[in-house]
């Protein structure tokens, strides 16, 4: 087993230039894994092109970080998170806009111990003044490039509140609203300030069947604001019309929209859509084995490999003890163990799971190689998102923000596990797990 | 000239990578021991070789990807370091990209420089971008000049034998230069260049033949029946421009080490002789290294382990000290002379000599 190998770190007492090389790793590059190193900047928080720091700055690696065989990933990327440990985006406390501040950030350094080093905070449907208090907290957190804030916010994801009615799952439907004036209804809902570049919002999820909807998604788009749709009673040909209009996305494919019928394919039949006529859109799937079935997971990958997007919805009660907890709008929400469900209706509340999880039931799942599974959550989600070539790569100058991970094969049954050993950010180590130590 | 068969490529890469590490001990900065090495000293805190480091020439291509590989491991095992190593490059192309995949540049970090920890000031490599290309190798000639020439030229030949890029018909005292490559060697690159002979750069720089020769240790490695030609027109041939290899047979310390298929050309007599001189050296316990290196180098006091041949040849040899000077220890003849032998030689001594009669006195009278 990798973990088995002694591993060194030894430092050369030159002087220290800031450059660290990863060796003896499996770097994840396109499909596969391959033995190279990698050379990171501690100083920069980039990634490095080892051949042009050895021959044209004739610099040499200030620290050498020997992985002992294990694997080197771009930082995990959830694009859904609707809050953990014990705290919700979509709450803004009875203290006030400050509090909610400390607690994004208490969310972020918590976080970023499971390998997520970036992603979108989510906020499911609420009345508009919770957007407008919350969202300036919840904008791109990464231009002071400060490792210590841990994981980075890439941009708020607004779940709602332009979602059907019927498909509104445990979103509170007396908040659902419509946007028959298309942007400015947005805008009065989010706040004005709040769709102006540079805009805080990186995704909205909406029902593009809604009035106004089409013209919203237009206006988002040349806004440079990503839309998925989702919650929504769309049909194929709602939301082909969606996707011309320029939705790149499905809000967590399958859940809260209509199922694959032979004769009227839904949403799920944008997967099926032949690439000349629209693109195929990407499509998050929970991998939490309450909310799919595994063999829908592995349909939904056949049909779109490159599109499909890892994601946790995980919320507030992630990691908390088993109980009924309050939640939004009066509601209630029932945890019993990793299923989270609505008091008063039994629905499926979002899910407490890792997005580390999740990339190891996909593995065991779809039987994908690892570099299969780990795209979904690094590679894939930045194309969405139209960060490729500063997040989810290992490439030159994307960020260096890393995972070491360890497979641990053949635990049960030959299944296979992903486990954080390591977290880097910004070309800084964070995180070190106990095992990942010795 | 030392000629050393292997069975394969693979353990004759090896037997290289062993032979520098082995020669060369102290430079290389030996870390730790191996488990089952000779190496009875741990050369740790003191280091002979700061302000003298070991200059190495170092060749690309396919034949040493696996000696380099060796070298490479060894180093991740903690067992050697390349601190105080000065390297010099054989040649590069002109005019691609120091980052184009194809570059020697590129070869070399990734094969080599990316995994040791060779100082990346000690490495030199000619740029084939620079604006003054005769300048460059020039200054490539002095820097080798500076550093106290090149101690070991590790190199690779080409199916027309030559060595570096100097293409048959290169003058044999030639010396770092811009180099026109040989239609075949452009056949021959094309397939790292997407098979289009367009893209193959048609001029590189290159260290000349005499750049090599000056070395005072030259390694070759030659592998495969492709090369069997060549291997035998450098050292059963004369010596030829056309093939500028067999320069090596006015060298005082070259080493060849191919594997079976590159022998392929030869004469039976012609193998059967070098391993003959291989298994003799074995059998008393030394190797065919240099008898004395200059000071920073250790001794020969790390043979190898000597490998089984599967197509071995068994010589009967006395099973003697031998001297291993140049000159043996001359005696006069009649030391060899068993002292019984040499009592009746005595008694012939002691005899009169014969008496004299004029021929007169055998006249019946």
């Amino acid at each position: 087993m990798p973990s088995a190998v002694p591993r060194h770190e030894h430092d050369i007492p030159s002087a220290d230039s800031g450059v660290t090389k990863f060796t003896n790793c499996l770097l994840v590059s396109g499909t596969e894994l391959v033995k190279e190193d990698l050379w990171i900047s501690s100083v920069t928080g980039k990634i490095l092109n080892g051949q042009e720091i050895l021959y044209g700055h004739r610099t040499a690696p200030g620290r050498i970080v020997d992985l002992g065989g294990r694997i080197l990933s771009p930082g995990l990327i959830d694009v859904q998170l609707n809050g953990a440990y014990g705290f919700d985006f979509s709450v803004i406390p009875n203290e006030g806009t400050t509090a909610y501040g400390k607690g994004v950030l208490r969310l972020n350094s918590k976080l970023i111990t499971t390998g997520v080093t970036s992603y979108l905070p989510t906020l499911t449907s609420q009345r508009a003044e919770v957007y407008q208090k919350a969202l300036p907290f919840l904008g791109p957190s990464g231009k002071t490039r400060d490792a210590s804030y841990g994981s980075e916010s890439l941009g708020a994801h607004c779940e709602g509140p332009f979602l059907s009615p019927t498909k509104n799952g445990i979103h509170n439907a007396s908040v659902l609203r419509t946007a028959p004036n298309g942007i400015s209804d947005l805008a009065s809902c989010y706040g004005p300030a709040n769709l102006e570049s540079p805009s805080p919002i990186k995704l909205i999820t909406l029902a593009p069947e809604l009035p106004g909807a089409l013209s919203s998604i237009q206006s988002l788009a040349a806004a440079g604001i990503i839309t998925s749709i989702g919650h929504s009673e769309a049909s194929y040909e709602e939301a082909k019309l969606g996707v011309k209009a320029g939705a790149t996305m499905i809000t967590h494919l399958f859940n809260a929209m209509k199922p694959l019928h032979h004769r009227n394919p839904g949403i799920f039949g944008l997967l099926g859509t032949a690439s000349s006529s629209i693109a195929k859109p990407f499509f998050g799937i929970i991998a939490d084995g309450i909310h799919l079935h595994p063999t829908s997971i592995k349909i939904a990958w056949n049909a779109h490999p490159d599109g499909l997007v890892l994601v946790t919805d995980a919320m507030r009660l992630a990691g908390m003890p088993d109980g009924t907890y309050d939640w939004t709008n009066g509601s209630r929400i029932v945890k019993a163990g990793a299923l989270l469900t609505l008091e008063e209706n039994g629905k499926i509340a979002g899910s407490s799971i890792e997005l580390v999880e999740c990339v190891t039931n996909f593995l065991n799942w779809t039987g994908s190689s690892v570099p299969e599974a780990l795209k979904a959550v690094t590679e894939t989600p930045a194309k969405m998102l139209g960060v490729q070539d500063v997040k989810g790569t290992l490439r030159e100058g994307a960020d260096a923000d890393l995972v070491v991970l360890d497979l641990q094969e053949g635990a049960v049954g030959g299944e296979r596990k992903l486990v954080v050993d390591q977290v880097w950010k910004f070309g800084t180590k964070i995180f070190e797990s106990a095992q990942g130590a010795k | 000239m030392r000629l050393i068969i292997r069975d394969d490529a693979p353990s004759a890469s090896k037997y290289i990578a062993d032979y520098i590490i082995g020669a060369y001990a102290r430079s290389l900065h030996i870390i730790s021991i191996p488990a089952n090495g000779n190496i009875q000293e741990r050369i740790n805190t003191f280091n002979p070789t700061a302000e003298r480091p070991l200059v190495l020439g170092l060749p690309t291509g396919s034949s040493p990807v696996l000696i380099y590989q060796h070298l490479v491991q060894r180093h991740k095992k903690g067992d050697i370091s390349f601190r105080n190593v000065v390297t010099f490059n054989m040649d590069e192309y002109v005019g691609i990209p120091r980052e184009h995949p194809e570059s020697y540049h590129s070869f070399m970090y990734k094969h080599f420089f990316s995994h040791v920890d060779v100082k990346p000031d000690n490495i030199h490599i000619l740029n084939g971008n620079a604006s003054d290309l005769e300048a460059e190798c020039h200054q490539y000639e002095e820097k080798i000049k500076q550093v106290g020439g090149i101690e070991l030229f590790l190199g690779g030949i080409g199916p027309d034998g030559h060595i570096a890029f100097n293409e048959p018909g290169s003058s044999l005292k030639s010396r770092t230069r811009v180099k026109t490559l040989a239609y075949d060697t452009i056949i021959a690159n094309s397939r790292f260049f997407g098979n289009d002979l367009a893209q193959v750069p048609r001029m590189a720089l290159t260290v000349g033949v005499q750049t090599i020769l000056d070395a005072r240790e030259v390694v070759i490695i030659i592998t495969g029946a492709h090369k069997a030609l060549a291997l035998q027109k450098c050292i059963e041939g004369g010596l030829n421009h056309m093939w500028t290899l067999s320069s090596l047979q006015l060298h005082p310390h070259p080493l060849i080490v191919i594997d079976e298929d590159a022998t392929l050309e030869l004469q039976v007599k012609t193998v059967k002789y070098f391993k003959s001189i291989e298994m003799v050296a074995t059998e008393l316990g030394f190797r065919q290294m240099l008898p004395r290196k200059r000071d920073s180098l250790v001794d020969d006091q790390f043979p190898l382990a000597p490998v089984p041949q599967m197509n071995g040849l068994q010589l009967a040899i006395p099973q003697k000290e031998i001297s291993r000077s140049a000159s043996p220890l001359l005696e006069p003849m009649s030391a060899r002379i068993s002292e019984k032998a040499a009592r009746l030689l005595q008694s012939f001594d002691t005899l009169d000599d014969p008496q004299l009669t004029p021929m007169s006195a055998r006249v019946a009278t």
